[in-house]
């Protein structure tokens, strides 16, 4: 018996027509009980994470930069900022020179660029975009037959996450380690390898809790405005999602190879210096690859720090932000001296994540070679707000399918590029991404394999 | 039974019968309908904010009830989360915490020793199912959680999940506590859903419906859902005449939880929840703590309260007040003696402390500042945007820095003067630093200091020709400021009716901020103002949803929303 086709699946399938709104992804039904292989015994669907950094990385004015490799393809060389990514290079292709094209609207400082790698379209105003994230998109294709659809963590302390379906309604991501583990590992967490496994009976009456409040949902929507139709269908999603994890919860897990349940992490020091982020990165990576691992989810979302970056070096009286628009270019060097130094702090986030996800093993490979991680940043050169030469990292070998390891020149396209590229990358069948002048459906071929 | 027609629509009918009947539905929405009578229109559904919340489960189920869990993220538009909680959504990992949540509340309710204050009705057997006491205690508790009487619809699927409940674990409560974790994730508990009906006194015309109004005129002066008396005489339509508001108003504003309301605003306007994410480095400040955090929030927030609804002082005296409350936290930053024997005690600065108002409590000093620095820019940006109602616009992207120098030695006020040289960066800097400067004698907690880098600190400041020196200088500056008291007004009204004013609320804003000078700036009785003014029940219809999205397609194919 499938539990995910109960009664109200069967109403909402005729009364409701088009899936759009449901929050049921089609290819839930093409996937084997847990989600583990394709119904036919194909290969593994790959996970997905997005990774922000707030301040991009560091160019010099006279026209080079501290981060962008001089070879074009494959065997790229390192470069100063980059140096945290080394262990992994191999694994990690570079984007630069792409940008936002923004069709006439301003550049909202610290928002604009990441905005629209995500949403596919310049913001007309702060906080706010005006598309989903394609991070949704992805999590929608590929995040069920999994306790968690996405995950959303923050390494700064900073509530934020730049996850949204409604435009104006983000995410809430866990804050300190230990509540990302009680989330993950806590309560509900059934340990796929435990050899006495049994289902709990109050699942089916918590199944009716929700069975209550689903049966409202048309009339609510009855005399509804549009925007509230917007975000009532979000919390509706949210009550679907609830209903498929604790159906997930009626049946045997899978046994996971690679899972091993990790020990909670002590409590988390409370700051947001470079060396602290960095430490709740790395414990929170090392959680996030387990969950993936033990297969609690498929899709995450990472915030090392915020656009306009807050983060300073432990004991200095600036913060990062306030440094990369102060500080004077060094006359001799060429570049701002201080601002990458943090630059190279802060990348060294990215490079522990990544680290994590190749720590552990997966049938013949990593994790991080069935994943494929999409890490980017606010601006290209924070001093003056670039939103051209947006640093954007593809990691991972998405399941065989990504050709890592290469440096791709944009040459200015538009950023949209890289994120239809990585939409394709993890598995949905998007044919183009974007709006207006950055509406693309040309991925990066060079990095697909 | 009319009400319930309004709230169900034919829609809920047919579902409910689709329940029962499966696929036949399909033939029930081929059918026409009757023109229903007009189900209203949502004009607005709010996310309930954390302390609406926990005070409307306090009210409902008692203030012992532990409310232990995390809320997402609120949202500030146009200078208030009050106005941001209409675009939020609950997400899925907000879903898992109210359903956590739900769960915690639920079964502190039904435990033995509260669970007779859920209804007069006792079970026939505690083992067994009992529908009509599960159907009471349903209704009774959702009426309040829900701002309205439940419907049918409503209360029917309830009653079925305690009596599944209960049969499955042979305990009638287990049961009730399914029913109401039920009501605890409903979107009617967790959204204000704002309604609009036809007005009969206008033809054509839409009015908040009386339930709507009972939970604007509630949220705004109590922080939470409305009580009995309220929602009876909502229920009695006596909201919709200005005799019968009036008497409600009255009773509201008498109550000593008009405290709760005012606390509520404070903590929205004074932007509070930046006390979330506050971090502060612990080399250059290791002083600072969650506890010096949580004090100097309430710090705030007494000295606030007890200041304009207690004493029923001034407003402007909010920046010349030299009383307020300290702990031993408090103490040890402020650099004075705390000898009380309880936590908190009332403390008056003394001049040579150079304290002067909220703007000079840690609470303003630190938000408002780097993690290990002060910032006069930060300062002067928000205390434009929250006592002014005059947001900074966004810095300009392409500002040529070059001419900006980093300035290891001498005082902050160096620095900002290179920014000042600078046309780009002046216009906004020329008006958000001074006022910032003026409080640089206090560091980035709010300790006071006179010598930065070895060197004195110039607190002199200029505004549009204005010269004042130091904090005490700024509080007298603000107090005399005509755009403070009108910057309030716009911020009650626009909480109230969650929504930010516009050009055409100018003159009622404008007639308000008189009523409120000839006052002398009462702000208890400026609410109670503005909450009996027809303004604050204006229906805002809002734009028709788009027929694309499929939510269960009515046959009539016009109930989607009201132009």
């Amino acid at each position: 018996m499938s539990l995910r086709f109960h009664r109200r699946s069967l109403l909402r399938g005729v009364l409701g027509g088009g899936a759009v709104t449901l929050g049921i992804p089609a290819l839930d039904i093409f996937l084997d009980g847990h989600g583990q292989a394709w119904a036919d015994g194909a290969k593994l669907p790959v996970r997905f994470g997005t990774y922000f950094w707030g301040l991009g990385l560091t160019d010099t004015p006279a026209g080079g930069t501290r981060w962008v490799p001089k070879t074009i393809g494959a065997g790229y060389e390192i470069t100063p900022e980059l140096e945290a990514l080394r262990p992994v290079k191999d694994k990690v292709s570079v984007l630069s020179g792409f940008r936002v094209i923004g069709d006439g609207r301003p550049n909202i400082v610290h928002w604009t660029g990441h905005a629209s790698i995500l949403s596919g379209v310049a913001p007309a105003m702060n906080n706010r975009m005006d598309a989903a994230s394609f991070d949704t998109r992805i999590a929608d294709a590929i995040g069920g037959g999994t306790r968690f659809k996405v995950l959303d963590a923050s390494a700064s302390g900073k509530v934020v996450s730049y996850s949204t379906r409604t435009g104006s309604a983000f995410a809430t991501p866990e804050t300190t380690p230990l509540d990302l583990y009680t989330r993950l590992f806590g309560p509900g967490f059934q340990d796929p390898n435990s050899p006495n496994w049994t289902p709990d009976p109050s699942i089916m009456l918590q199944q009716s809790v929700l069975s209550a409040v689903g049966d409202q949902r048309q009339a609510l929507m009855a005399g509804v405005g549009r925007s509230d139709q917007v975000k009532l269908d979000q919390y509706f999603t949210a009550v679907r999602e609830m209903e498929n994890q604790l159906a997930l919860g009626l049946e045997r897990p899978e046994k996971c190879e690679s899972c091993v349940v990790p020990k909670p992490p002590g409590a988390a020091v409370r700051g947001a210096s470079v060396d602290v982020v960095n430490a709740n990165t790395k414990t929170m990576a090392r959680l996030l690859a387990m969950a993936l691992a033990c297969n609690q989810s498929k899709v995450f979302n990472f915030v090392h720090t915020p656009g306009a970056s807050e983060t300073y070096m432990a004991g200095a009286s600036k913060i990062y932000h306030q440094i990369t628009h102060d500080e004077p270019t060094d006359a001799a060097l060429g570049y701002q001296v201080e601002t990458s130094r943090l630059a190279g702090q802060v990348m060294q986030g990215l490079g522990a994540f990544l680290t994590e996800l190749d720590a552990i093993k997966e049938g013949d490979g990593t994790l991080l070679d069935r994943s494929l991680v999409m890490a980017f940043s606010d601006t290209g050169y924070a001093k003056i707000h670039a939103i051209e030469n947006i640093p954007i990292f593809l990691a991972g070998g998405a399941g065989g399918r990504h050709k890592a390891g290469q440096h791709v020149v944009g040459k200015g396209d538009a950023v949209t590029r890289a994120s239809l590229t990585a939409q394709q990358l993890a598995g949905v069948p998007a044919g183009e991404f974007g709006q207006g002048a950055m509406r693309t459906s040309r991925p990066i071929t060079e990095l697909m394999a | 039974m009319p009400r319930l027609a309004a709230y169900g629509g034919a829609a809920v009918v047919a579902v409910a019968a689709a329940g029962i009947l499966g696929v036949a539905v399909h033939a029930a929405f081929a059918q026409p309908q009757p023109a229903a009578a007009d189900p209203g229109a949502l004009v607005a559904a709010r996310r309930l904010t954390e302390t609406q919340y926990r005070h409307t489960i306090a009210d409902v189920f008692g203030p012992d009830v532990k409310v232990e869990g995390r809320f997402e993220p609120e949202r500030r538009e146009g200078g208030l989360l009050a106005i941001g909680t209409a675009q939020l959504s609950i997400t899925s990992a907000g879903f898992e915490q109210c359903y956590r949540l739900a769960d915690t509340i639920a079964a502190q309710v039904t435990a033995s020793e509260r669970r007779a204050r859920l209804a007069d009705c006792r079970p026939v057997s505690d083992q067994n199912r009992d529908d009509a006491c599960a159907r009471q205690i349903i209704a009774r508790v959702g009426e309040p959680l829900f701002r309205r009487p439940l419907t049918e619809a409503e209360i029917a699927p309830r009653v079925r999940t305690a009596a599944l409940g209960a049969e499955r674990s042979g305990d009638f409560y287990a049961g009730v506590a399914m029913a109401l974790k039920s009501l605890l994730v409903a979107p009617e508990f967790l959204f204000r859903m704002e309604r609009a009906e036809r007005d009969p006194a206008a033809a054509g015309a839409y009015r908040l419906d009386g339930f709507t109004k009972a939970a604007r005129l509630s949220y705004l002066l109590w922080d939470t859902a409305p009580d009995a008396e309220l929602r009876r005489a909502a229920a009695a339509g006596e909201l919709h005449t200005p005799k019968g508001l009036q008497k409600q108003l009255k009773r509201l504003a008498a109550s000593p939880r008009l405290q709760d309301g005012g606390r509520a605003f404070f903590t929205d306007m004074l932007q509070l929840d930046h006390f979330d994410g506050l971090t502060k480095d612990s080399k250059a400040y290791p002083k600072f703590s969650q506890a010096l955090a949580d004090s100097a929030r309430e710090q705030t927030l007494r000295t606030t309260v007890d200041l304009l609804f207690s004493q029923k002082r001034d407003y402007r005296e909010l920046f010349t007040t030299n009383s307020t409350f300290i702990n031993r936290h408090l103490a040890a930053v402020y650099r004075v003696p705390f000898n009380a024997s309880g936590d908190w005690a009332a403390y008056t600065f003394p001049p040579e402390a150079e304290r002067s108002g909220i703007l000079t409590e840690v609470t303003f000093l630190s938000l408002f500042a780097h993690p290990a620095a002060s910032s006069p820019t930060r300062r002067g940006v928000k205390l434009h945007e929250i006592f002014m109602c005059e947001p900074t616009p966004d810095p300009p992207a392409d500002v040529d820095f070059s001419k900006v120098q980093a300035l290891e030695n001498g005082t902050v006020r160096t620095r900002l003067l290179a920014h000042m040289e600078n046309e780009g960066c002046a216009a906004c800097h020329r008006v958000s630093d001074p006022v910032g400067l003026a409080l640089e004698h206090f560091d980035g907690l709010g300790q006071k200091r006179t010598l930065e880098n070895g060197q004195p600190i110039d607190v002199a400041a200029e505004v549009n020709g204005s010269k004042f020196s130091g904090a005490q200088g700024l509080g007298r500056h603000l107090h005399a400021q005509q755009k403070i008291p009108a910057c309030l007004v716009r911020n009650v009204y626009g909480y109230g009716v969650g929504r930010a004013p516009d050009e055409r609320d100018e003159d009622y804003l404008a007639d308000q901020t008189a009523a409120f000078a000839k006052d002398g700036y009462r702000v208890p009785a400026l609410m109670t103002r503005i909450a009996a003014s027809p303004e604050f029940f204006k229906v805002k219809l809002p734009a028709k949803a788009r027929p694309a999205t499929k939510v269960a397609t009515s046959p009539s194919g016009d109930l989607g929303g009201v132009q």
